[in-house]
């Protein structure tokens, strides 16, 4: 973006594309000056701003405390700029879900950003040199990656400390970096990695190890039906090029993958329906004057009032999905699911060193179609992004054409604490092909 | 009448199960964090103290231990559950199948696990005008809860069956002994086909009454030839009585689903290498059938392990009938003051005394003497500084008695009467042989 300064940039992400839901406006704070400037999610607890997780329920809600990423982020001598905007709790794949606004995406402010990282897919493609914090729970971050033309790094599961981290599918949820360059993102990764005994999921993981090579690439059968003509067209070209660089692309099949979009959504909204459940007007959430009520009855008024659409409806699924006499059916099988599927890739991993897919199937849609999209659409539309997200496997998105000057975005998939390896394939590939940024007229 | 009991004992640790708050928060909202709260943001992180805590009491319980264990989560909405939902144990307990002896019967213990407990609504102003104000002091105090076979048979048995398990856990693990008044637990009673839950009893007492209460209301709709509905009813403490909960009040479908954020415990290892002291009430056990009366063996280890030990020290010395004597004699009276002065010289010369009495080289008067003298009782620094040295003492009571120096020439026993006024004034300062010895010398010299 043409800005003279910084504050100026983050003005213009936020009034003309909504990147940001809150920044940083302080002038003092950017006359200090920084080592790096840095966004959260606002699913992101980070002291002095607001953390609604673009939810009505959170409004006024300012967290005693920072999330371990963004801690580690301000201790590197970051400087937080601003809270990035998002569908409710994650609840989406466009950032339209969402109580604050709807983030515009920098190469065609018609079209949306994806999501639910959007805003921070935006700020990373809109603010030069900036490194942004996304979250990702079954493709967050690179579903927005691939649409706003940027890097969108996904960490294994449990990499890096979900502390202060608003939980939508507390076993799926992941913080992860995004940004237009992916230098930033190999040098920041092992700041906010590491063990946190404040999120003991975080506990167990290995050293962090940057190095790794990728030799050959799977690509699944399954991954290539149902994809736009556009997509279709970038993906196999980039194919061409990774062979012409010396890669090994295998065609393989990966007959699990159609389960996990529904195995994903059974045990994410059932997570969310109990993670939302504190949300009732007592300590969060309104208090709604009617307290003559009884309290079953007050709950239901704040959470009416103040949970959205898409909210409402995956608590509904989530709380349907744990009823006794459907949990063995739903939530238990699910779980299942998820083995079959990390065996699927692990299975795959032996005779490739990741697998690669288009991000999505298609280019950034109008918001006006977004519009018109039915649930079950939206939901389907991560079909590629869901399943390393379920497996909890290391993922990267990265730009791969333009069809049309939109942004396309290719996933390869790695295996557990092997993100060193997408790394690697990012810098071979960034090196052979040029990412362009989005022409923003001053 | 078959009566099963879910009990919820607090573990002692000193801070909660999830987070480093204090257990002993005395102002209300004092001891909270953002995890205990429920912040968004917040995750749990395991007290390992509780973990072992509620392992060592299921293998005390003698339960089949789980290798590995999860949390889950129950959700149900109250006001003062902070996230809305309870971070317990569903599928895999810490311990299943395990038994407890009461009054000689064995009682199955079906499951122990971990949770946390929720906030605690105190409800203040007039009636009508009442407003509910919410502590989250507790929210997030640890409790392990222990679920029975419905294999009691009476309210007085399912009181004596918590009496006698916390006793047992209070040396076990150290709950508190307030748990009498504070022990909650919910009661499953059938006195003919259907069973009947009474909710939310807090106390010892409070069962036994709410059982006694729900037993006679059963057996008298029996017997009037009516049918017992199933159903849950709550407990009303101060009527004595229980009452139909309202239907939405304990809603059944918790929709358990596993707690993420805090992974699985291998605690089978951890089991097997614990090692159990063995508890009071297991003690009294084994000491009845070593031969000692079951009342007296409970009144001992009641009094304390350390006065256990005592006796136990003593009976390959004295033999089990003066132990048993000198214990709950003796010992016994001065307990509370001997308690904390019991090193091992201390016991070690309890031991002497009461073999001396045995062999007769001290008197059993002397010995009760000393043994109060151990206990810090009546040593009055004058006596010394009068009496002098032992022999001024004995001559000093020599010349006081000429009665006993005209008795003794005839009759060599009426010597005690003066070795015991020496002891007493002596106030244990000095060997009953030495005194005898002195007297004796003393009386043949005026004899």
């Amino acid at each position: 973006m043409i800005a003279n300064t910084l504050p100026e940039a983050v003005r213009r992400a936020a009034e003309e594309y909504g990147a940001f839901v809150e920044r940083l406006e302080d002038p003092l704070a950017y006359e200090e000056g920084c080592a790096f400037h840095f966004s959260a999610k606002d699913n992101l607890c980070a002291v002095g701003f607001q953390a609604r997780a673009g939810s009505r329920v959170l409004d006024g809600y300012r967290p005693p405390f920072d999330a371990t990423a963004v801690e580690r982020l301000r201790q590197a001598g970051g400087l937080l700029v601003g809270k990035t905007a998002m569908d409710e709790f994650g609840f989406g794949t466009f950032s339209t879900n969402s109580a604050h606004g709807v983030p515009r995406n920098p190469f065609d402010r018609e079209r949306a950003c994806g999501g639910s990282s959007g805003g921070a897919a935006a700020a990373a493609a809109l603010l030069e040199g900036h490194l942004a914090l996304g979250v990702s729970t079954g493709g967050s971050i690179s579903c927005p990656a691939a649409f706003c033309g940027v890097v969108g790094l996904t960490p294994t599961y449990g990499r890096v400390s979900r502390w202060g981290l608003i939980d939508y599918g507390n076993s799926l949820d992941k913080v992860g970096l995004l940004s237009a360059d992916p230098a930033l993102i190999r040098q920041y990764l092992p700041i906010i990695a590491g063990p946190d005994p404040r999120d003991p999921t975080s506990q167990a993981q290995p050293p962090l190890d940057l190095g790794g090579e990728v030799g050959s690439v799977a690509v699944p059968e399954e991954a290539l039906a149902g994809l736009s003509g556009e997509v279709r067209g970038s993906f196999d070209d980039a194919l061409a090029a990774l062979e012409g660089m010396g890669i090994e692309v295998r065609r393989v099949a990966m007959p699990s993958l159609r389960f996990a979009l529904p195995a994903y959504y059974v045990l994410a909204t059932s997570e969310a329906s109990t993670n939302l459940a504190r949300y009732c007007g007592m300590r969060f959430g309104d208090i709604n004057e009617h307290t003559d009520q009884s309290f079953n009855d007050f709950f239901a008024q704040t959470r009416s009032r103040d949970f959205g659409r898409e909210a409402k409806r995956r608590v509904l699924l989530g709380t349907f999905t744990r009823m006794v006499g459907f949990r063995d059916r739903y939530y238990t099988k699910a779980l299942q699911v998820r083995q079959l599927v990390i065996r699927e890739y692990a299975r795959v991993f032996r005779d490739a060193d990741v697998v690669l897919t288009p991000t999505m199937p298609f280019v950034a849609p109008r918001l006006e179609e977004v519009g018109r999209m039915r649930p079950l659409e939206m939901y389907q539309a991560d079909f590629l992004t869901v399943p390393p997200n379920l497996a909890g496997l290391p993922h990267i998105s990265m730009p791969c054409g333009y069809p049309g000057g939109l942004p396309v975005g290719m996933q390869a998939v790695a295996p557990h604490w092997a993100e060193g390896r997408l790394l690697a394939l990012a810098d071979r590939w960034g090196a052979g092909f040029a990412y362009r940024r989005p022409e923003v007229r001053a | 009448m078959k009566i099963g009991l879910e009990i919820h004992v607090q573990l002692p640790t000193r801070s909660k199960l999830f987070c480093a708050c204090s257990t002993a928060g005395e102002e209300p909202n004092s001891a909270v964090c953002p995890v205990c709260l429920g912040f968004p943001g917040s995750r749990p992180s395991l007290n390992r103290r509780a973990l072992e805590m509620g392992v060592s009491i299921a293998k005390f319980l003698g339960c089949s231990i789980n290798e590995e264990v999860w949390f889950s989560r129950k959700t149900y909405f109250y006001p003062d559950l902070p996230k809305n939902f309870q971070i317990t144990q569903y599928e895999t307990p810490l311990g299943t199948n395990g038994r407890f002896e009461v009054g000689g019967r064995s009682i199955g213990i079906w499951r122990v696990h971990l949770e946390e407990d929720p906030g605690r609504i105190r409800r203040v102003g007039r009636a009508g005008e009442e407003v509910a104000l919410v502590d989250y002091n507790r929210s997030g105090i640890p409790l392990v809860e222990i679920v029975t076979a419905p294999d009691l048979t009476s309210p007085e048995e399912a009181r004596a069956f918590l009496v006698d398990l916390l006793i047992e856990l209070r040396h076990l693990v150290g709950v508190s002994p307030q748990d009498e008044q504070t022990v909650r637990a919910d009661a499953n009673i059938s006195v003919g086909e259907e069973r009947v839950e009474i909710k939310n009893i807090t106390g010892l007492r409070n069962v036994e009454r709410g059982l006694r209460f729900e037993a006679t209301r059963q057996s008298r709709l029996l017997a009037a030839g009516k049918r017992i509905v199933r159903e849950t009813r709550r407990f009303d403490e101060e009527r004595g009585t229980t009452l139909p909960a309202r239907e939405k009040e304990f809603e059944e479908d918790y929709g358990y689903i596993g707690e993420p954020d805090l992974g699985t415990f291998t605690i089978g290892p951890m089991a097997r290498a614990m090692v159990l002291p063995e508890t009071p009430l297991a003690r009294a056990a084994r000491l009845e059938r070593e031969g000692l009366p079951a009342a007296t063996a409970r009144q001992m280890v009641l009094t304390s392990m350390e006065l256990a030990d005592m006796f136990e020290m003593l009976c390959p010395r004295v033999g089990r009938e003066a132990a048993t004597t000198w214990t709950l004699g003796a010992l016994t009276a001065n307990w509370k003051e001997l308690q904390g002065r019991l090193d091992d010289r201390t016991k070690e010369e309890i031991a002497t005394l009461v073999e001396g009495v045995r062999s007769g080289t001290v008197t059993d008067s002397e010995a009760k003497l000393r043994i109060a003298a151990l206990a810090g009782k009546e040593v009055t620094p004058e006596a010394p500084a009068e009496g002098g040295d032992l022999e001024a003492l004995v001559a000093r009571l020599v010349d006081e008695h000429p009665e006993v120096v005209k008795d003794y020439a005839t009759n060599p026993k009426a010597a005690n009467f003066l070795i015991g006024q020496v002891m007493k004034e002596g106030k244990g300062r000095y060997s009953s042989k030495d005194v005898a010895e002195k007297m004796r010398k003393e009386l043949e010299k005026r004899v």
